[in-house]
């Protein structure tokens, strides 16, 4: 099996994230949260479809998105997700540990400049 | 989330999967198509745009699979894949499938055939309440006791919860001359209700039918089996009606449900009738109050709570004054000591009694072996099979683990393969036994023998079928699955026919198994061998006397009114009428027809002659008439025979056999000397005169070892016995004599009746067992030999095509076809050596557990031994030729040629 890209081993845990952020602007299809993720942050993050689609219908099983087909913007049949209360809370903790996180790491990258490792 | 909230979406969604299918292949061709939009957009041409998106979605199949992981339908949902595929697969390879799934249902058909079979005879538990709190009653190791026995006991004991007492009898219900037989059973009052058994209509039997002192018109009551009702009455209105049993009238007043068979598992009851009635049926021979009749089978429940053990020691203790109430006052002192120690004791029955299952219990289990066996042989084939198969996918498997299949995945997919294989062959394997076992069945019963056999496939049946089904699919899908994923890709996929490295091994797993089976079939066609060998010898057996073309029949004047008196001379009028019928060339009678399995012994005392042990002293006795050794074809050695002037009032006279002569008298003449006779009870020993000696006859069984015959003449009879036999030698077919026999009887007494037999298929019953058991080890051992020759011919198949270079090479260096054939021809001689090797030490290993079923054959005779080994080398030089040949033949530039 060909090695995973690093980049995406971080995203594992994180893409739920992103998701459930992308939604809160709205309900969207796969590919359009694809592409708001890519716009947003300036074509760092590519999601790939390997990774995205499982993700969703994770998140759905676990009752913290809803899915419903609808008309897409050019007049095709696409499968819609929409943030559910569950989810609106999920995220917010989420978002919380992801600062709490970052925030730890900036500390420890910060104050380790000058020292010996 | 909840794992219960998991489970909850699992099935809604496992509910709807194909719709859920649909929709993620919808989802995933809109991504598609918006993502081509976009490169389209950006100014790519259409094929570029799709080719340039569908790039970037990576790799369809994966996405899916991740995604439908995603909703935890992935065991499901690789089971219904997997299945689709390998029925695919399957369906591709006809030969292999075919030969598998024939491999297959010949081996657990057989065995479950079989299975079914001894479970119904022997493991299976009445179908009555509580079948594990039945116990019989027993003295020591005798079931069958007298009626004085039961009656204290059911008078007097408190140890157990309700006692029955019951014994099989078989009730001519003729109204006519000629006999009409039912399978029925004397019974005490609380039989039905300590079994447990309600009446489907009427009412049972109670106490109150079994009242010996309320006269005999109340016991005058029968039930019957659902079985027989259907038979005899249609099913039709029966409480009430009149049923003639040995001319006595019964009227019927129940009729037990379909599921009650009575207590022999190989028979089903046809008529119950009290105990109290029995005076009516054998009239002065009436057993009620002889206590020296042994007769009655005792059966009790246990009490709640009670154990087998608590309870018999409880019983043990009432035996003393059980036994003193019953004491047989005739007997000599010795024997009413030996009575009065006695002890009563207690066994659980829960699968009731089967004389089947007693007499062929060896036998059955034998075959059971015989059939595992055959599995055995079938399942290597098998793994034969399926190696060769994963050695021909191996790129196959090889290609789909380096795009991304687990080695887990592939191993699940192969493993469902071979159950999936195992199920259709054990469905075939099934409707199989069930053709075998009902054949099996009418091979063990008879209407002579009255065995009826209720096979249906029950839970257990089942359970063992499906059992055997896993356990197959196992021993031959993980071997070379296992194989078959443990290679690395690279390597395989490179892989020419060049390549010998790391395949040697999986060729030495096939060679092994074709080495087992090899080794399984010489033990089983030594088996074979030996049982035809045990039938033939059993059937060439001298009896001493001619079996062909003896009508058998038996007369009972138990009926009539004949006095005992008047029976002797009334059984002698009829055999002087049968003698003049023309196409008899001679008739006689006797008590105890020869080979029926009856018999009546008693000591002999000798002047001269000092008996080492009483049992040394034993001797076999007959009542015959004048001129039945004649009849019989028996050659009179000296003396002379019984005359008509050997009546009640002239010297009593007797005839001897050679090898009574031989150990009584020693050397001398026994003509003109005097033998005594006594019985068990004191009477005074019964003094006859030595008249003649005969050749020795077979007695009771052809397998039987010597015994001592003492003749004695019918119309000397002082008892006027109610039931004898009459032998009769017919001169062309019997068929044509027996209407005339009939006259002749019905001359005599309207009320004599009579039940035809011969004499040959009398000799055909008494080696029923043996005859089974050879048949089918011979079936079984050339079914053996071909699964093994067709092993041997895949292997070898498999063994030359994978050598095909190598062959090209020899053959373009020169070699003629003759040696590569020899070349092909020795790597099997060397594996059927090692397998005939192994076969000969499991044969002599397993020679030991049949030799109870032998007759006059040494379990691995060396002849059978040499015989099976030739056989096999045969068969192995003719399947493997085929494919040496082919290898000849081959064409060395196309073998190598070939990559």
């Amino acid at each position: 099996m060909p090695p995973k890209d690093p980049k995406l081993e971080l995203l594992q845990g994180t893409l739920d994230l992103l998701i459930l952020r992308t939604l809160r602007s709205g309900p969207a299809h796969g590919h359009a949260i694809a592409q708001h993720i890519r716009r947003t942050s300036e074509e760092v993050l590519q999601v790939e479809t390997g990774s995205l689609y499982p993700a969703l219908h994770r998140l759905e099983a676990q009752g913290l998105i809803d899915a419903e087909w609808e008309l897409s913007d050019k007049g095709k049949r696409a499968k819609f997700y929409k943030l559910t209360r569950a989810g609106q809370k999920q995220f917010t903790a989420e978002e919380n540990k992801w600062q709490q996180l970052s925030a730890a790491i900036g500390r420890v990258l910060a104050g380790s400049t000058g020292e010996t490792p | 989330m909840s794992a219960f909230r998991r489970l909850l979406s699992w099935f809604r969604r496992g509910a709807s999967l194909p719709r859920r299918e649909a929709d993620l292949n919808e989802e995933l061709r809109f991504h598609l198509e918006a993502e081509a939009d976009e490169r389209r957009e950006a100014g790519l041409s259409d094929r570029a745009a799709v080719a340039s998106a569908r790039r970037d979605l990576g790799n369809l199949s994966h996405v899916k699979e991740e995604a439908r992981a995603a909703w935890g339908w992935s065991f499901l949902d690789g089971l219904v894949q997997d299945l689709r595929f390998g029925a695919r697969t399957l369906g591709s390879d006809r030969t292999f499938t075919v030969a598998a799934i024939l491999s297959l249902a010949l081996g657990i058909g057989a065995n479950t055939a079989i299975f079914s079979v001894i479970h119904s005879v022997m493991l299976r538990e009445l179908p009555i309440k509580d079948p594990q709190r039945l116990v019989q009653i027993r003295q020591g190791q005798n079931g069958e006791l007298t009626n004085p026995i039961w009656e204290q006991i059911r008078d007097h004991q408190r140890v157990l919860d309700g006692t029955l007492a019951y014994s099989p009898e078989r009730f001519d219900l003729s109204e006519g001359v000629e006999r009409e037989d039912a399978q029925g059973i004397w019974v005490s009052g609380g039989y039905f209700h300590v079994l447990g058994v309600p009446a489907m209509m009427g009412r049972v039997l109670t106490s109150a039918d079994d009242d010996r002192r309320s006269g005999s018109a109340s016991n005058q009551v029968a039930v019957i089996s659902d079985r027989f009702w259907k038979r005899k009455f249609g099913g039709g209105e029966v409480i009430g009606r009149t049923l003639r049993v040995n001319r006595q009238r019964f009227e019927i007043v129940g009729v037990t449900p379909p599921w009650f068979r009575g207590l022999d598992a190989d028979r089903s009851y046809d008529i119950a009738i009290p105990l109290a009635a029995e005076p009516l049926i054998r009239t002065d021979r009436s057993a009620l109050d002889n206590r020296s009749m042994w007769w009655l089978y005792i059966l009790g429940r246990l009490k709640p709570g009670a154990s087998v053990e608590s309870a018999g020691a409880q019983l043990s203790a009432l035996s003393r004054a059980v036994f003193a109430e019953t004491l047989p006052a005739d007997w000599s002192s010795e024997t009413q000591a030996n009575y009065l120690s006695s002890k009563l004791t207690l066994r659980g029955i829960p699968t009731g009694f089967s004389e089947t299952g007693d007499r062929y219990e060896r036998g059955l289990w034998t075959l059971m072996g015989i059939a595992g066996l055959v599995l055995l042989i079938a399942c290597a084939n098998i793994a034969n099979l399926m190696l060769a198969r994963a050695s021909a996918r191996q790129r196959e498997l090889s290609v789909r683990m380096a795009i991304g299949a687990r080695r887990l995945r592939v191993l699940r997919q192969l493993l469902t393969e071979s159950l999936l294989l195992a199920a259709l062959g054990s469905a075939a394997g099934f409707l199989f036994a069930m053709w075998g076992s009902r054949l099996l069945v009418g091979m063990l019963s008879g209407p002579a023998s009255g065995v009826a056999i209720d096979l249906y496939p029950d839970a257990q049946v089942l359970a063992f079928t499906m059992g055997v089904t896993v356990l197959t699919a196992l021993l031959f899908g993980l071997a070379p699955s296992v194989r078959a994923t443990r290679t690395q890709a690279n390597p395989v996929m490179k892989e020419s026919s060049h390549g010998i490295r790391g395949r040697t091994s999986r060729a030495g797993l096939g060679k092994a198994l074709v080495a087992l089976q090899v080794a399984l079939s010489l033990v089983l066609l030594v088996g074979a061998g030996m049982f035809l060998g045990s039938l033939r010898k059993l059937l060439a057996v001298d009896v001493g006397f001619s079996k062909d073309n003896l009508l058998l029949v038996s007369a009972d004047a138990r009926q009539t009114a004949i006095p005992d008196e008047r029976r002797v001379a009334a059984f002698d009028d009829a055999l002087q009428r049968i003698r003049a019928i023309p196409g008899v060339d001679s008739a006689a009678t006797s008590l105890i027809t020869a080979l029926s399995g009856r018999g009546w012994n008693g000591r002999l005392e000798v002047e001269g002659f000092v008996p080492q042990t009483p049992r040394d002293a034993m001797a076999f006795f007959n009542r015959v008439s004048p001129g039945y050794f004649h009849t019989m074809r028996t050659p009179l050695l000296i003396g002379r025979d019984f005359t008509q002037q050997d009546h009640l009032h002239a010297p009593a006279v007797a005839i001897i056999d050679a090898s009574s002569a031989a150990k009584f008298f020693g050397g001398r003449n026994p003509i003109g000397k005097s033998i005594a006779i006594r019985g068990p009870a004191k009477r005074p020993a019964e003094i006859y005169e030595v008249v003649g000696v005969v050749k020795d006859v077979k007695y009771a069984s052809l397998s039987e070892a010597k015994r001592y015959s003492v003749y004695l003449s019918s119309l000397q009879d002082p008892l006027g016995s109610s039931q004898i036999s009459y032998e009769i030698r017919v001169r062309g077919l019997s068929n044509e004599v027996v209407p005339a026999v009939r006259e002749a009887f019905a001359a005599v007494d309207a009320n004599i009746s009579i039940g035809f037999g011969d004499m040959e298929s009398q000799v055909d019953e008494s080696v029923r067992l043996q005859r089974l058991v050879a048949l089918l080890s011979v079936a079984f051992g050339v079914l053996a030999l071909v699964l093994a020759m067709v092993g041997l011919y895949g292997v070898t198949s498999y063994s030359v095509a994978r050598r095909r270079s190598e062959i090209g090479i020899r053959m373009a260096l020169g070699a003629r076809a003759a040696s590569v054939v020899w070349l092909v021809l020795r790597g099997v001689a060397v594996l059927m050596l090692i397998g005939i090797a192994l076969g000969l030490w499991a044969s002599i290993a397993a020679g030991k557990l049949v030799e109870s079923l032998l007759f006059d054959v040494k379990p691995n005779d060396t002849w059978h031994i040499a015989a099976a080994a030739l056989t096999l080398a045969v068969a192995s030089a003719a399947a493997a030729y085929l494919p040496a040949r082919r290898a000849s033949r081959l064409d060395p530039m196309e073998a190598l040629r070939e990559e």
